[in-house]
C-alpha cells in the first residue's frame, strides 16, 4: 500500500544475495540502511567509520587497488562492497570512489542478526570466490543429475542378466538355435574347463552368423569359435552407462559384456550384457541414437543429413541443464562416430590399409570437449613398416576423411592441422622426433603446435601407435622444468579479466572491452593449466576435468585448487553452451562472445569468482616457474 | 524577508523568537520543542543535527489547504539513517480533490485510516527539537507547520531551516545567467547532480531525496569542512 521506501527495497531486492529474502525481511533491512554520499577520489569507509559495514552502491563507482597500487576491480550501481566486513581484506585492498558515489550502508552485525534464518547471506559475503563457486556448481550438478540419465546412472540400470553362453566346441547351428529360442542376438563363447569353471573367450552375434558363416559359405556344423570375435571388449559393472556408450562407439560394437564379482566373490566374472538398444531406449532422440544412425549411414550424403541434427542436440542438452562435460563428451563421441564411418567408407573404396595406422584426433575433440561444428584437428600416425608405395593410400584416406568431415560441418582446420597435410601424416618414428624436438627445444611455434598435439586421442586404428608416442612424450615432459616453464609462460598469456564495470568487461590494466571472450579468457586458460599439470606429472589423460582430477594432490596442484578449477571450468562451460544455444536457436552462428549486458547480476558474480579462481592458479604457476 | 537582513540580526532573531514563543506556548509538545535551544549558528555543518521534512498537501495555501501527510528523516554526520524515518498520513475532514490525488496518490480511503493532525505534528515537533529543519522550497513547510501550530496551540513558532532550493538558487544567481525556474525542482536538481531517480510526491521519499541532495550540495561547496550552519541557514 505504501510506497515510502518502496524504491529502496525494490533496489535491494534485485541484488544478490538479498534477492533470496522475503519482502517483509527486505523492508526490515531497508530500515537499517544509512545513506551517505562520497565525492570522487575519496577513500572508503566514509567519515572514518570503523565498524564492519556493507556498502551497497546506489550510484557512482568504486575502485579497488592492492598494496602495490595495482587495480583489483571496479564496482558500480547495484554492487556491494564487503571489504570492510572482512577483517582480513580490510588491509589487503584499498577502496576509493572513482566517481561521486551514493552509498547505502548496513551494519554487518545488525544485518546478521536480522537474517539468522538465512545463512546464505553471511555465506555470500564471507565465503571466498572458490567457496561461492562450489556452492553454485553443487546446485548445477544436482540439476544435471536430475536431467541426465546416461552419465550419472550406473550401467547396472541398463544391462540384463544372466549372460547366455555357449561352449566354443558347439556348432554354429546350435548357437543360432539358442539365439532363436531365447530371442536374443548375442552369445558369449566360453571355454568349459574342469570343475565347471568357464572362461569367456569371445562373443558371437547373429550378424557374425550372417557375415562370417552364411555369406562366406561356411558350414553351420563348424564350431562357433570359428566365427566369434575373439578380443572381446568388456566393462566393469561399476562403470557409468555413459562409459559403455563411449566404448561401444569407439569399438563399433552393439553388445558389451559387463564384468563383476561372481557369486563366489571372484572378480572378472561375466555378470551381464548391455546392448546399444538398451541405452537408446532410455534416452529418446539423443547422442546414442545419433551415434547409431551414423553407423548405418551408407553415403556421405546420409552423414551430411545426420550432421544437421548436431546443433539441435546441443541446444536440447544445453536447455536441459546438462553439464558442459557431458555435452562435450556426447558431441565428441558423435564426431568420433562420423570419423569412423567416413574412414570405413574410404576403406571400402580404397581397400584395407597396407600397414597399421592410427587416426588421431587432436585438440578439443581429443579432450572430449568439442561442440557442434567446431573445426577439425586430426593427424595420422602410421606404422614404421610403411613403404613409399603406401603413401598414396594414406593420402587418399586423409583427403577423403577430411573432406567428408568438412561436408558434415566440421570445418577444415584454419591452421592446417589435419591428416591431409603431409606434415601431420607421418610414420611413428617421425612423430617421436616431432615431440622430441618440441620438448627439448621449446620455441613459441613449437609450443603452439604442442598445445594441439599434446591433447590427442586415437579415433580409429591401432591404439598402440599413439600410446607409444604418448608414453615416450610423457617420460620426457615429466618434471622437465625448462619445457614446463616455456609452456607455462605461453599459457599464462591468456588472462581472465578482472571483472565487469557497468556493461563492460574490465581488463587488468583498467581498460574496458565490450564483450567477454569466454573461450580465450575463461575456458582456454583452464585447459592450458590442466595440460601443464598433466605433462608435468606424466598423466596420460587429455580431458581437462580428468587431468585435473588426476593431478589433484600432486606437487603441481592441491586437491582443493583442482576442485575449484573444475567448478570454474564447468560453470564457464555451461555459460558458453547456454549462450551458443541461444544463438543457434535464433538461427545465428555460435560464437564465444558474451555481452555483459545479457548477463544477470548473479552470473556476473559467479563469473568474477571463476576469474579469481583461475587468476590465483595462474599466479601460483607464474611464481613456480 | 528575513534573509535580507544582516546575519547577526536574524540569528539573534531566531533565538529571540523561540524564547518569546516559548513564553506564550501552552504546556505540551510545542512548549517542549521550544524549550530546547536552536543549534548555534557557528557550529560546523558536519556536527549539526538535521531533520529533512516534507509535506504533501491538498494545495499551496496554508490557510485553505490541508496537510495530507508528513515524512521526515534525520541526517547526522552526513549520513541519512532510515531507521529514524517517519511517514504518516493525516486524517483530514475534507474530501480530496481528484487532481491532487493523482499527484500524491493518497486516496480518501487511506486518509480515513490516517492519524489525527495533532498526533502527527507532535511527532514532528518531538523529532525536531534541537535540530535544523531541511526542506526543498521552505515556504510550503514553514507556512503549513506554522498554520497547524496556530490551530493546535494558538502560537506560530519560528523554525530555523535549510532549503536546498535556495542553495541551488544562490548558486545559479552567482553565475549571473538566466535560468528557468523549473531547474530548481527537486527531481531536476537531483538529476543534474547525478542522483538516481526517486518516486516523488511521497512525503518520506521526498524528505530522503532532499537530504541526499543536501549531502551532494555540501560536498560540492568549496572547503566544506569549514562550513558552519549560518552558511546555509535561511
Amino acid at each position: 500500500m505504501d510506497h515510502e521506501l518502496a524504491e529502496i527495497s525494490a533496489f535491494l531486492q534485485a541484488i544478490p544475495p538479498f534477492d533470496t529474502l522475503p519482502e517483509s525481511l527486505t523492508l526490515q533491512l531497508v530500515k537499517e540502511i544509512n545513506i551517505c554520499y562520497v565525492r570522487a577520489k575519496q577513500p572508503l569507509p566514509p567519515n572514518g567509520i570503523k565498524e564492519a559495514r556493507l556498502y551497497i552502491l546506489r550510484k557512482g563507482a568504486l575502485v579497488y587497488t592492492d598494496h602495490n597500487g595495482q587495480l583489483v576491480g571496479k564496482y558500480t550501481e547495484g554492487e556491494i562492497c564487503s571489504v570492510f566486513c572482512r577483517p582480513a581484506q580490510r588491509n589487503e585492498v584499498q577502496v576509493n570512489t572513482e566517481e561521486d558515489t551514493l552509498l547505502y550502508s548496513l551494519d554487518y552485525q545488525t544485518l546478521l542478526s536480522l537474517v539468522t534464518d538465512y545463512p546464505q547471506i553471511d555465506a555470500f559475503f564471507m565465503q571466498t570466490a572458490a567457496e561461492r563457486l562450489k556452492g553454485k556448481m553443487g546446485k548445477v550438478n544436482e540439476d544435471a543429475i536430475i536431467n541426465s540419465s546416461l552419465i550419472n546412472n550406473p550401467i547396472s540400470q541398463f544391462y540384463h542378466k544372466p549372460v547366455l553362453t555357449i561352449n566354443r566346441q558347439q556348432s554354429i547351428q546350435q548357437a543360432a538355435l539358442k539365439m532363436t529360442e531365447k530371442n536374443i542376438s548375442c552369445l558369449v563363447v566360453v571355454d568349459d574347463k574342469e570343475k565347471g569353471v568357464s572362461t569367456p573367450v569371445g562373443i558371437v552375434t547373429d550378424k557374425d552368423i550372417r557375415r562370417r558363416c552364411v555369406a562366406e559359405g561356411l558350414s553351420f556344423t563348424q564350431p562357433v569359435s570359428k566365427i566369434m570375435t575373439a578380443d572381446m571388449a568388456t566393462l566393469p559393472e561399476q562403470s557409468s552407462a555413459y562409459d559403455a556408450l563411449m566404448l561401444m562407439t569407439s569399438k563399433r560394437i552393439h553388445h558389451l559384456p559387463i564384468t563383476g564379482f561372481s557369486d563366489a566373490g571372484e572378480y572378472g566374472e561375466l555378470v551381464a550384457m548391455v546392448t546399444i538398444t538398451d541405452l537408446m531406449n532410455n534416452e529418446g532422440h539423443n547422442a546414442v541414437n545419433i551415434t547409431s544412425i551414423i553407423r548405418k549411414a551408407a553415403t556421405i550424403n546420409d552423414l551430411i543429413r545426420i550432421s544437421k541434427l548436431l546443433p539441435k542436440l546441443q541446444i536440447r542438452m544445453a536447455k536441459l541443464g546438462t553439464s558442459a562435460d557431458h555435452i562435450g563428451k556426447s558431441i565428441s563421441a558423435i564426431t568420433m562416430a562420423f570419423t569412423i564411418r567416413i574412414i570405413e567408407m574410404s576403406e571400402k573404396i580404397n581397400g584395407k590399409a597396407p600397414v597399421p595406422y592410427a587416426w588421431v584426433a587432436c585438440g578439443s575433440q581429443a579432450r572430449q570437449e568439442q561442440l557442434a561444428h567446431s573445426d577439425q584437428d586430426n593427424a595420422l600416425i602410421i606404422s614404421d613398416e610403411v613403404q613409399p608405395e603406401h603413401e598414396a593410400w594414406f593420402e587418399n584416406l586423409a583427403s577423403f576423411v577430411c573432406d567428408g568431415l568438412a561436408a558434415c560441418g566440421f570445418i577444415l582446420c584454419p591452421g592446417d592441422i589435419m591428416a591431409s597435410n603431409p606434415k601431420w601424416r607421418q610414420p611413428q618414428q617421425v612423430w617421436h622426433q616431432y615431440f622430441e624436438q618440441w620438448v627439448s627445444t621449446p620455441s613459441p611455434q613449437a609450443l603452439l603446435n604442442g598445445s594441439v598435439f599434446f591433447d590427442f586421442a586415437t579415433v580409429h586404428g591401432d591404439e598402440s601407435l599413439l600410446n607409444e608416442v604418448r608414453s615416450k612424450l610423457l617420460a620426457k615432459t615429466k618434471g622437465n622444468s625448462l619445457f614446463l616453464a616455456h609452456l607455462s609462460r605461453n599459457a599464462l598469456m591468456l588472462r581472465p579479466p578482472l571483472g565487469f564495470f557497468r556493461d563492460f568487461v574490465l581488463i587488468s590494466d583498467g581498460e574496458h572491452k565490450a564483450s567477454l571472450d569466454i573461450k580465450h579468457n575463461g575456458i582456454a586458460p583452464i585447459v592450458d593449466l590442466a595440460r601443464i599439470y598433466a605433462l608435468a606429472e606424466g598423466i596420460a589423460s587429455v580431458n581437462t576435468i580428468e587431468r585435473l582430477k588426476k593431478a589433484a594432490g600432486s606437487p603441481s596442484i592441491s586437491k582443493e585448487s583442482a576442485a575449484n578449477l573444475i567448478d570454474a571450468y564447468e560453470f564457464l562451460g555451461i555459460l558458453r553452451l547456454e549462450h551458443q544455444a541461444n544463438l543457434l536457436q535464433a538461427g545465428k552462428a555460435p560464437n564465444n562472445y558474451l555481452s555483459p549486458k545479457k548477463l544477470s547480476k548473479l552470473e556476473r558474480e559467479h563469473l568474477k569468482d571463476a576469474f579469481k579462481v583461475i587468476k590465483a592458479l595462474q599466479d601460483s604457476r607464474q611464481s613456480t616457474y | 524577508m528575513l534573509s535580507n537582513q544582516p546575519l547577526f540580526y536574524w540569528l539573534l532573531g531566531y533565538e529571540a523568537q523561540r524564547k518569546r514563543a516559548w513564553a506564550r506556548a501552552p504546556e505540551g509538545a510545542l512548549k517542549d520543542f521550544l524549550s530546547v535551544s536552536f543549534p548555534d549558528p557557528d557550529t560546523p555543518l558536519n556536527d549539526i543535527e538535521i531533520l529533512s521534512v516534507d509535506f504533501e498537501t491538498t494545495g499551496l495555501y496554508a490557510i485553505n489547504d490541508k496537510l495530507l501527510s508528513v515524512g521526515f528523516i534525520g541526517v547526522t554526520q552526513q549520513q541519512i539513517s532510515l531507521k529514524d524515518s517517519y511517514h504518516q498520513i493525516i486524517k483530514t475532514k475534507d474530501d480530496l480533490c481528484a487532481d491532487n490525488v493523482i499527484i500524491h496518490q493518497i486516496t480518501d480511503q487511506q486518509k480515513e485510516q490516517g492519524a489525527p493532525l495533532k498526533e502527527v505534528v507532535e511527532a514532528l515537533l518531538k523529532a525536531l527539537a534541537g535540530k535544523v529543519m531541511l526542506v526543498h522550497f521552505a515556504r510550503i513547510e514553514r507556512q503549513f507547520l506554522q498554520q497547524a501550530c496556530l490551530a493546535l496551540y494558538g502560537v506560530a513558532p519560528p523554525f530555523p531551516m535549510i532549503d536546498t532550493l535556495m542553495i541551488a538558487k544562490r548558486q545559479l544567481d552567482k553565475k549571473d545567467v538566466a535560468y528557468d525556474p523549473s531547474e530548481l525542482r527537486l527531481s531536476t536538481l537531483r538529476h543534474q547532480h547525478g542522483l538516481p531517480n526517486h518516486f516523488a510526491h511521497n512525503a518520506l521519499n521526498d524528505a530522503i531525496a532532499t537530504a541526499e541532495l543536501l549531502m551532494v550540495q555540501m560536498s560540492e561547496m568549496s572547503d566544506n569542512n569549514s562550513l558552519t550552519l549560518h552558511d546555509l541557514l535561511l
